[in-house]
């Protein structure tokens, strides 16, 4: 049985700009779980509730109703267990004058670790996301990239077992996206747990054990990642090369779709079964099995399913 | 706790420094020398005195100027630029920010009256052969006098926009040196709801009058080291019971 790291019970977040406005229910009873070692990815188009969730579980907003657990440990009420998380802002801001190891030195401070430490940690960062040359230069002369990569080694400079990153991949060129993902691929190899919120979802399919999709506030779907996709395998694709003439409509009567091109026979299945029969006959009646591909719906089409308003 | 506290009390302090608020100094600099020539023809020997008082006034005057552009934006502007998700992510608690904040305030005053009184020191030097030891008791009470509103500032910061902040402090700093008279005022009001109104402001507000020795000083009278120490107790007590109740409410924030 995976430890539960992180889990939130009926977390609820509700707005009123002033006493006499409406009441805003940003965040409907969340109920979530992430396993130990796991990626799991946080999916909701803008304004869906991804940031007021992250914020609520680090009580950066009161939350309204609900509680936050990290480690087993209530978040409001023990704030020490943040010592083991990592946490990245969604377009983080820092401080303008302060150069990056400055910086990333504060924030050590804020765990309590030595001089000696600090310094090593440091440099062993600036190395991870790429800014070893940058650390002495102010953050107000930082790019975008440079701004989100800062944040990325601010989020790991206590070694947290928990990471969450709020769209750690926005605002960076194709090299830096690259970097972060590799980056997260190594914390779940080293045994970290990541919880990340995007939006870009062919990103999310690369990472993630888990995905999470909230929608108007609420959690609409949980699952693992192999499981929601093959759920909703759309049809199978077989390519037969060498197949005699005759034995083709035997074949193609099992095929919702079927394209001869030279030699090759290319057969759409509506179903699993009827395509395994197919395989079959095939395989009996001679032919070669050049492909065998299940279509299966990409998660984008998963997402668009669940948010359609 | 003290590790985290002087963290954020030496980023504030380095933030502050490097946001050009040192050029203040300059402007006192300036201040002082000017009035120096300015004075020095016209004040029929008391030239030295004069410039005593002034530069014991200045002194006050420009730290005040700190308080109010940099003490009032100081945690709001965290909350602003959301910097302080970074912090309130990590495991410090938001006193400790607070606390931290304050303090490297009061960092940033210390150095800037410190310069400042070596400067004011210079100029007596340069003009009337040097300045009297008992200057410093003055410009102590005038750095008290400025922690006391560096906690106003906080506290308001910690609540509402700089600009409110910067009208409420000022308005706390000028309300702050007329207790006495708020409390005689109050004494002649009719019924005891408008006495006792009176009363709770003249105990609320913070006595800035109890720091003013500068009359003393210039005229060569000593300060009783008692008072000094009730001054610093005073200070201490004050400053701490507003961050107490800053923190309390900002326990209860939601940055959005």
């Amino acid at each position: 049985m995976p430890q539960v790291v992180l889990r939130t019970e009926s977390l609820c977040k509700k707005y009123q700009t002033h006493f006499w406005s409406k009441i805003k229910v940003a965040l409907h009873d969340l109920n979530l779980e992430v396993n130990s070692g796991e990626v799991f990815g946080f999916l909701g188009p803008n304004g869906a509730g991804k940031t007021t969730s992250i914020k609520a579980i680090f009580h950066i907003v009161r939350p309204t109703t609900g509680r936050a657990y990290i480690f087993g440990k209530d978040v409001g009420r023990h704030p020490g267990v943040l010592a083991k998380v990592g946490f990245l802002p969604e377009n983080p801001y820092f401080y303008d004058h302060l150069k990056g190891t400055e910086f990333l030195d504060t924030c050590a401070r804020l765990f309590g670790m030595s001089k000696p430490e600090r310094r090593r940690r440091i440099a062993e960062l600036l190395g991870l996301v790429g800014l070893e040359d940058s650390g002495d230069v102010q953050l107000r002369k930082y790019s975008k990239g440079m701004l989100q990569r800062i944040g990325l080694a601010q989020a790991l400079v206590n070694n947290p077992d928990l990471v969450i990153l709020d769209e750690p991949l926005t605002g960076l060129d194709p090299l830096g996206r690259k970097q972060v993902k590799d980056l997260i691929l190594s914390l779940k190899e080293q045994g970290r747990t990541v919880f990340f919120s995007s939006h870009i979802l062919p990103d999310v399919e690369m990472l993630c054990d888990r995905v999470g999709i909230i929608w108007q506030g609420r959690l609409v779907k949980t699952g693992r990642l192999d499981q929601l996709l093959s759920e909703k395998v759309e049809s199978v694709e077989l390519t037969v090369d060498s197949l005699e003439q005759k034995f083709r409509p035997e074949v193609s009567s099992l095929a919702a779709k079927t394209v001869e091109r030279d030699d090759k026979l290319m057969l759409t299945f509506g179903d699993q079964p009827a395509a395994d029969k197919a395989l079959k006959l095939c395989l009996e009646r001679g032919g070669r099995v050049v492909s065998f591909i299940p279509q299966r719906r990409s998660l984008e089409q998963v997402f668009l399913e669940e948010v359609k308003p | 706790m003290i590790r985290r506290v002087v963290a954020v009390a030496q980023n504030t302090f380095k933030e502050a420094v490097r946001d050009k608020v040192l050029y203040i100094l300059v402007i006192f600099a300036l201040c002082l020398l000017l009035s120096s020539y300015v004075i020095a023809p016209l004040a029929l020997g008391e030239g030295g005195k004069i410039l005593r008082d002034l530069g014991l006034s200045l002194v006050p005057l420009f730290g005040l100027a700190i308080v109010v552009i940099l003490g009032t934006a100081l945690v709001y502007k965290e909350m602003e630029r959301r910097t302080i998700y970074i912090l309130v992510s990590k495991p410090l608690r938001r006193w400790e920010f607070l606390l931290g904040k304050y303090l490297g305030l009061l960092l940033v005053l210390a150095v800037v009256a410190l310069l400042m009184t070596l400067f004011f020191y210079g100029v007596l030097y340069w003009f009337y052969g040097g300045g009297e030891a008992r200057l410093l008791w003055g410009i102590w009470m005038s750095f008290l006098e400025l922690a006391v509103i560096a906690a106003v500032a906080i506290f308001f910061s910690s609540l509402s926009s700089p600009t409110l902040s910067a009208v409420f402090t000022l308005a706390i700093y000028v309300a702050g040196h007329w207790t006495q008279d708020l409390r005689a005022f109050s004494a002649k009001l009719p019924g005891s709801g408008l006495k006792g109104l009176g009363t709770f402001f003249y105990y609320a507000l913070p006595n800035l009058e109890f720091f003013n020795v500068k009359n003393d000083v210039v005229h060569g009278i000593a300060v009783n080291p008692s008072h000094a120490l009730w001054a610093l107790g005073y200070a201490v007590l004050y400053s701490s019971a507003l961050l107490a109740l800053a923190s309390a409410i900002y326990e209860r924030k939601s940055f959005k």
